[in-house]
């Protein structure tokens, strides 16, 4: 059981021209499964491999439990990691691999065998626990990984994008079991990946990157609903959010293709552009309708496109569509019996209360916060 | 279908014509000074190429005493085994330096090590005789020992460090949350998962130095100090090659090296990586 903080940390590799991690700083509680999420080359897993002590810290203060680790060693930490690629020891079966780090520990025999025994059982390993990696299926090597970061018994859990390796189906039960062993085990985690649906589902919170930075640290859903700015706006979500140039208005309200709508409930006024300024205007595809619903009719705009492709899922159907006076091709997740066709002009119903503003310049959020 | 078994036949029969031909110029010399070393001298003389009538193994009980054979292998035992040793831990931990470890200089002092071996043995004998000379090592098995290590350490690392770069970096990275420091990590990932390179540097190191003749010609001297290259080259006098001792000598020298490729082959070939990671 642990807090970890980071504070002001950052990372410049030595020869290296920018900041691979640049002045990040928030806590992961006690208990808290903390996911660090971002596309590829965002500074997460290094990020996540400065808290295990593989990386040092440039600058800034990282400390568990208060206790500052920037100069601490890896083996003094009491942390365990789960590798992307597993890292099994290729020359030990999988009962020494989780056993491996309990030895280093002095645990007496007895009680090394029983954890491991334990962890194995839990992980419906004990079958396989004489088979060295190689003889292993690639979604129980994945679980010999997770069992001997288990056993360990460590305060906090690192995990590096440890579910990438294994096919779509594996990926989703080993999903669940991850979510019930952090339900089970109470323990702080701190999970790294690029996929945001195992985000969603797997975080308490989410902390968004980009080129090294912190975006955003929040809520699952909160941080869907109230993104701090366009990337965590289309990074988030599939399709991701539709954003279109848009004008300010007088009144104040704002003009999208042919339409003028309201501002949004939640927008702060004082940090709009002036009257015929230029403003980024985001919806996500869901508050599109082909017909809206009875309850939200009276915050709905009407928005004339032209439908470019019809893409049915089964459960819903995608209409790429372009609004009328733009070129921008944006998409619309509507009822699955939608009969829209290639080429139909029809009109949208935008759900006014559901839309965004962003600076058009550094695309930072408007809404208040 | 018939076209295609006989063109796998035809193919098969070619490869087997081939492999035969190759095995037989390999193992042919072999199979020859084998059968040459049951034979006397004189037999050889009459018919260098047939093989042995009777079978004299009591050849081999008169090298091995009448020849100070034992002294030789003794010698060459005490020295090859003790270099091999040294170059094996010295090699891979240098190996695993420059594997693993990211500090300046590291591809130069790689370089500097590698380019050692472009130089032939003949231009450092002379400074080498000097400085054994000078340490008092000259004539003695330890000066030899450091030597055979001093010419075989280049290779040694270079084909190491070649290994031991492409072993995972997450695998030390794991063994390091595990809690192991990295002497321990050297002696309980690198060395178990880098076996395969090991045994390829055992075998190599210890084919070449039990063979080796230069060095051990120059810097040796005593009778008692002799290893088993001198020893063979005792049969041959400036009048008379005795052909059929020479041969007895060098089967009796052959062996341990058969013992240590059979005993390292294995390790060789198994692939200890597979499973490693992915």
């Amino acid at each position: 059981m642990a807090v970890v903080t980071l504070e002001r940390i950052s990372k410049r590799y030595p020869g290296g021209d920018e900041l691979a991690v640049d002045d990040v700083t928030f806590t992961v509680s006690d208990g808290e499964f903390m996911v660090l999420l971002g596309p590829s080359g965002c500074g997460k897993s290094t990020t996540l491999r400065m808290v295990a002590g593989l990386e040092a810290v440039s600058s800034g203060t990282l400390a568990i439990d208060g206790v500052v680790m920037n100069n601490v060693p890896a083996k003094d930490r009491d942390i365990a990691m789960v590798f992307q690629s597993y890292a099994l020891y290729p020359h030990m079966t999988a009962k020494d691999n989780m056993a491996f780090g309990l030895k280093r520990r002095r645990m007496p025999t007895a009680e090394r065998e029983r954890r491991v025994a334990e962890v194995a059982e839990m992980l419906d390993l004990t079958p396989y626990l004489g088979r060295k990696p190689h003889a292993l299926s690639g979604g129980q090597r994945q679980r010999v990984a997770l069992g001997r970061a288990i056993v360990r018994d460590p305060k906090v859990f690192l995990f590096d994008e440890p579910l990438s390796n294994l096919d779509a189906a594996l990926r989703v039960s080993t999903r669940n079991e991850l979510i019930k062993l952090h339900q089970r085990l109470g323990a702080t985690m701190i999970y790294v990946t690029h996929d945001q649906v195992e985000a969603m589902t797997m975080g308490t919170r989410i902390c968004i990157m980009n080129k090294g930075r912190l975006v955003q640290v929040g809520p699952p859903l909160e941080v869907y609903r109230d993104p701090a700015d366009t990337f965590v706006a289309r990074f988030l979500g599939n399709p991701p959010m539709n954003l279109l140039e848009a004008a300010m208005l007088d009144g104040p309200a704002v003009h999208v293709g042919e339409s003028t709508m309201p501002l949004p409930p939640r927008i702060n006024p004082s940090r709009l552009p002036r009257a015929g300024g230029r403003i980024t205007f985001g919806i996500r595809p869901e508050d599109l309708y082909e017909h809206p619903p009875a309850d939200i009719t009276g915050r709905t705009a009407p928005l004339p496109v032209r439908v470019t492709s019809v893409e049915p899922l089964g459960a819903e159907t995608l209409l790429l569509v372009v609004p009328d006076s733009t070129e921008q091709e944006i998409v619309a997740r509507v009822d699955r019996n939608s009969t829209a066709r290639p080429g139909d002009r029809v009109v949208l119903g935008l759900d006014t209360s559901a839309a965004h503003l962003f600076d058009s310049d550094s695309g930072v959020t408007l809404d208040r916060h | 279908m018939r076209d295609i078994l006989s063109a796998r036949f035809l193919a098969r029969t070619g490869l087997l014509a081939i492999l035969a031909l190759y095995t037989f110029y390999s193992a042919g010399p072999f199979l020859w000074i084998a059968s040459m070393s049951l034979r006397t001298t004189s037999e050889i003389s009459a018919n260098a190429y047939a093989l042995p009538e009777t079978l004299h193994w009591e050849k081999y009980i008169e090298a091995w005493t009448g020849s100070n054979y034992g002294a030789y292998f003794w010698n060459s035992t005490i020295v090859v085994v003790s270099a091999v040793l040294a170059l094996t831990i010295i090699g891979a931990m240098a190996a695993h330096c420059l594997a693993r470890y990211r500090f300046p200089g590291n591809r130069v002092v790689l370089f500097v090590i590698f380019s050692t071996l472009i130089f032939p043995p003949q231009i450092t004998i002379i400074s080498l005789f000097q400085s054994l000379v000078e340490y008092q090592l000259y004539d003695t098995l330890l000066g030899l020992t450091l030597v055979y290590i001093a010419i075989q350490l280049p290779l040694t690392v270079y084909i190491l460090e070649g290994f031991f770069a492409r072993i995972p970096q997450d695998l030390y990275d794991a063994a390091k949350v595990d809690g192991y420091s990295h002497w321990e990590i050297f002696w309980k990932i690198t060395m178990p998962v880098g076996m395969p390179a090991i045994a390829t540097t055992v075998i190599l190191n210890f084919i070449n130095l039990w063979n080796e003749f230069l060095y051990a010609v120059v810097l040796i001297t005593d009778e008692s100090n002799r290893t088993l290259p001198l020893g063979v080259q005792k049969f041959m006098g400036d009048q008379l090659e005795d052909i059929g001792m020479i041969s007895t000598g060098l089967m009796i020298a052959i062996v341990p090296v058969i013992v240590v490729y059979a005993f390292f082959s294995e390790k060789l070939i198994q692939g200890m990586t597979a499973g490693a990671v992915k």
